[in-house]
């Protein structure tokens, strides 16, 4: 399995997400409505020596994928680690609409891409209502579709879905998933979860190997299911060469402080991690910290 | 595998999935059946969990299965109708609020599960949050002193664009409409952390996208014990990313502020004992949370869940967020309703 970079950017920052406090949310997402913010934000990161973004599929990404798209030349060579979809998007429509219409609204309104398989299935989920295996190919690539022309690395599946998918148990969903991302799109499959130990003894047991798990790691336990305990003994035992972990939340959005923070990531069998900030001190602290 | 929980879940929308995925995880439950009105629906879950037994009529459920719980996450018009079966069939209920449509029905229900020892919840989510679970404690440790005033606010983007006035979301018949699914919440955090409010004014019901119900709900409620309070609550409010819930509790020796994240706490006099200085304190939800054995969308998903089937079990002795709690909320509702109806108009 190919290794994955060590520090990748991530963007919650962005996007006014703050698990700890909706108040710096909302500021955050005020400094961040100027898209020129958030690339002064990138330019720090690169300044700091890393080469690898995260980014959510959201309403914002296709802006920001634009921009470094047309501007390719004017940056070092940035390593894509997407993950898909926005689950807000899906859950506001199923909330006001339904899960069929859902469906047919994502994957076939104002979509003539899709050609002939549009035409086919023309307004109608019913078409490949049975098959949610094609129905996920489908979205997945409705979901790529802004990241086209980036080096990308890793696909991940956001942790709402994959945790969701995780409960029903259906092994058949993980390994389509996998096997999409490896022959579609030639990168790695990852997943992002809540639940980590979990996740992974279900993909061991599924024969599911070579991806990427990225999942909440911090001291105090945060948004880390069942427990940390389970958290630093499964990293301990993991075999590199067939998940790769990568942290997130490893400040525990700001109730660790950095340095706390790092001093617990780095002793722990953790090939990755994926952190926000939004100033240059903050940015350049952190990748002086991380030593994996 | 015989002595576990038989259970079944009735409406595979929004909620129903999320409670699929939590419950199914739960080493004590094992899934029987779904129904949804939607054959699409059954029969994608038939195709990849064969196991699962599915129905597009929930009386071919009881009909057939033989079970031990239930979680209803139909619309709620049906809320009612199904706990009757259940009843019925003495089979335990989880049901999605506002549980049922009218107070008289949801008192009815309440009566009934009680008499016969049956577990009966409705999903107000927000009394398993860790954060309001700590405010609660807080009140009733009188840390705040004694409670005067309060503001419930609940803020979320559910209706964005104009209704064609087509779902039961757009009619207040099959339980739609802000109160029922917005307001509701706001309600039972008041009936949770201050008590049940004795009378209700000032009530005002507008409409900003939908065509047959109410997008945003202000009212008073006032207490007989000189407690008041007022509640504002819009489901069209973009600038909230998420579905929030807002409380401000003024009391005699300070004041809470608090939303599903973290609570802000002023105080008169310092309390050592509780942690708290005299001034401002901020207490975060990475200092109170207790995680949970799963986690979708929010430890408190789990909690109420695991605490549904923990009191089936006999693990949880104390049954919270009753039929009888959601009744009481459902009390209120009514009360806006119709002091609209009577003050609110020109």
């Amino acid at each position: 399995m190919q290794p994955i970079d060590k520090i990748i950017f991530g963007d919650n920052q962005f996007f006014g997400i703050n698990h700890m406090s909706q108040e710096k949310a909302q500021q955050l997402a005020e400094t961040f409505f100027d898209i020129s913010n958030i690339l002064k934000t990138y330019d720090h990161a690169f300044e700091a020596g890393i080469r690898a973004v995260m980014l959510n599929s959201n309403d914002r990404a296709k802006e920001i994928c634009d921009h470094f798209r047309s501007n390719k030349l004017n940056y070092p060579a940035i390593n894509w680690y997407p993950s898909i979809p926005y689950p807000r998007k899906y859950a506001n429509l199923i909330s006001e609409k339904g899960i069929i219409p859902t469906i047919n609204e994502v994957l076939f309104k104002g979509n003539s891409s899709m050609g002939v398989l549009g035409m086919i299935a023309k307004g109608s989920a019913a078409v490949f209502g049975k098959d949610a295996i094609k129905m996920m190919q489908m979205l997945i690539d409705v979901e790529m579709k802004i990241f086209k022309g980036l080096n990308v690395k890793v696909i991940f599946l956001q942790n709402i879905i994959t945790d969701l998918l995780l409960g029903y148990d259906v092994k058949e969903i993980f390994i389509g998933y996998c096997n999409y991302i490896l022959n579609k799109y030639e990168v790695l499959p990852g997943f992002i979860t809540q639940n980590m130990p979990m996740l992974k003894a279900k993909l061991e047991s599924w024969g599911i190997e070579e991806v990427v798990i990225c999942s909440s790691f911090n001291k105090i336990g945060y948004l880390m299911s069942p427990d940390i305990e389970s958290y630093v003994s499964v990293a301990k035992n993991n075999d590199s060469t067939k998940y790769q972990l990568m942290a997130m939340s490893t400040l525990a959005s700001g109730a660790i402080s950095a340095t706390e923070a790092y001093a617990f990531i780095n002793r722990q069998n953790i090939q990755s991690v994926v952190f926000g900030a939004s100033s240059k001190k903050h940015i350049e602290e952190t990748v002086s910290l991380i030593k994996l | 595998m015989s002595n576990k929980i038989k259970l079944a879940i009735i409406g595979i929308g929004r909620m129903g999935i999320t409670h699929y995925s939590i419950i199914n995880t739960h080493p004590a439950v094992i899934i029987k059946a779904v129904v949804d009105s939607s054959s699409l629906v059954t029969n994608l879950i038939h195709k990849y969990i064969n196991t699962i037994h599915t129905y597009t009529d929930y009386n071919d459920l009881f009909e057939n299965e033989n079970l031990d719980a239930i979680i209803i996450c139909t619309p709620p018009t049906l809320h009612y109708p199904i706990a009757i079966k259940a009843y019925e069939k003495e089979i335990h209920v989880f049901s999605e609020k506002p549980f049922t449509t009218k107070k008289k029905k949801a008192e009815e229900l309440a009566e009934l599960f009680e008499q016969k020892h049956l577990v009966n919840q409705v999903g107000y989510v927000n009394r398993f949050n860790d954060i309001f679970k700590a405010v609660k404690r807080y009140i009733n440790k009188g840390i705040i002193g004694n409670v005067i005033n309060f503001k419930s606010e609940m803020y979320s983007r559910t209706i964005t664009k104009s209704e064609e006035g087509k779902t039961w979301r757009d009619s207040r018949e099959n339980g739609g409409g802000a109160v029922f699914e917005v307001a509701s919440h706001a309600i039972d955090l008041v009936n949770f952390l201050i008590g049940k409010p004795d009378k209700v004014t000032g009530s005002c019901m507008t409409s900003i996208f939908s065509k047959n119900v109410e997008d945003a709900v202000n009212a008073t409620l006032l207490y007989k014990n000189g407690i008041s309070g007022t509640l504002n609550v819009n489901w069209s409010d973009e600038s909230f990313r998420k579905p929030t819930n807002k409380i401000e509790i003024f009391g005699s020796q300070g004041k809470i502020l608090a939303d599903q994240h973290g609570i802000k706490i002023f105080m008169k006099k310092k309390s050592p004992e509780n942690n708290l200085r005299e001034g401002w304190n901020t207490i975060y939800i990475t200092d109170v949370f207790k995680p949970v054995p799963f986690y979708v969308r929010g430890n408190e998903f789990t909690a109420q869940l695991y605490h549904f089937i923990d009191c089936i079990t006999g693990k949880e002795k104390r049954n919270s967020c009753t039929f009888r709690d959601a009744a009481a909320t459902l009390e209120i509702l009514e009360a806006i309703f119709n002091d609209y109806e009577l003050n609110g108009k020109f």
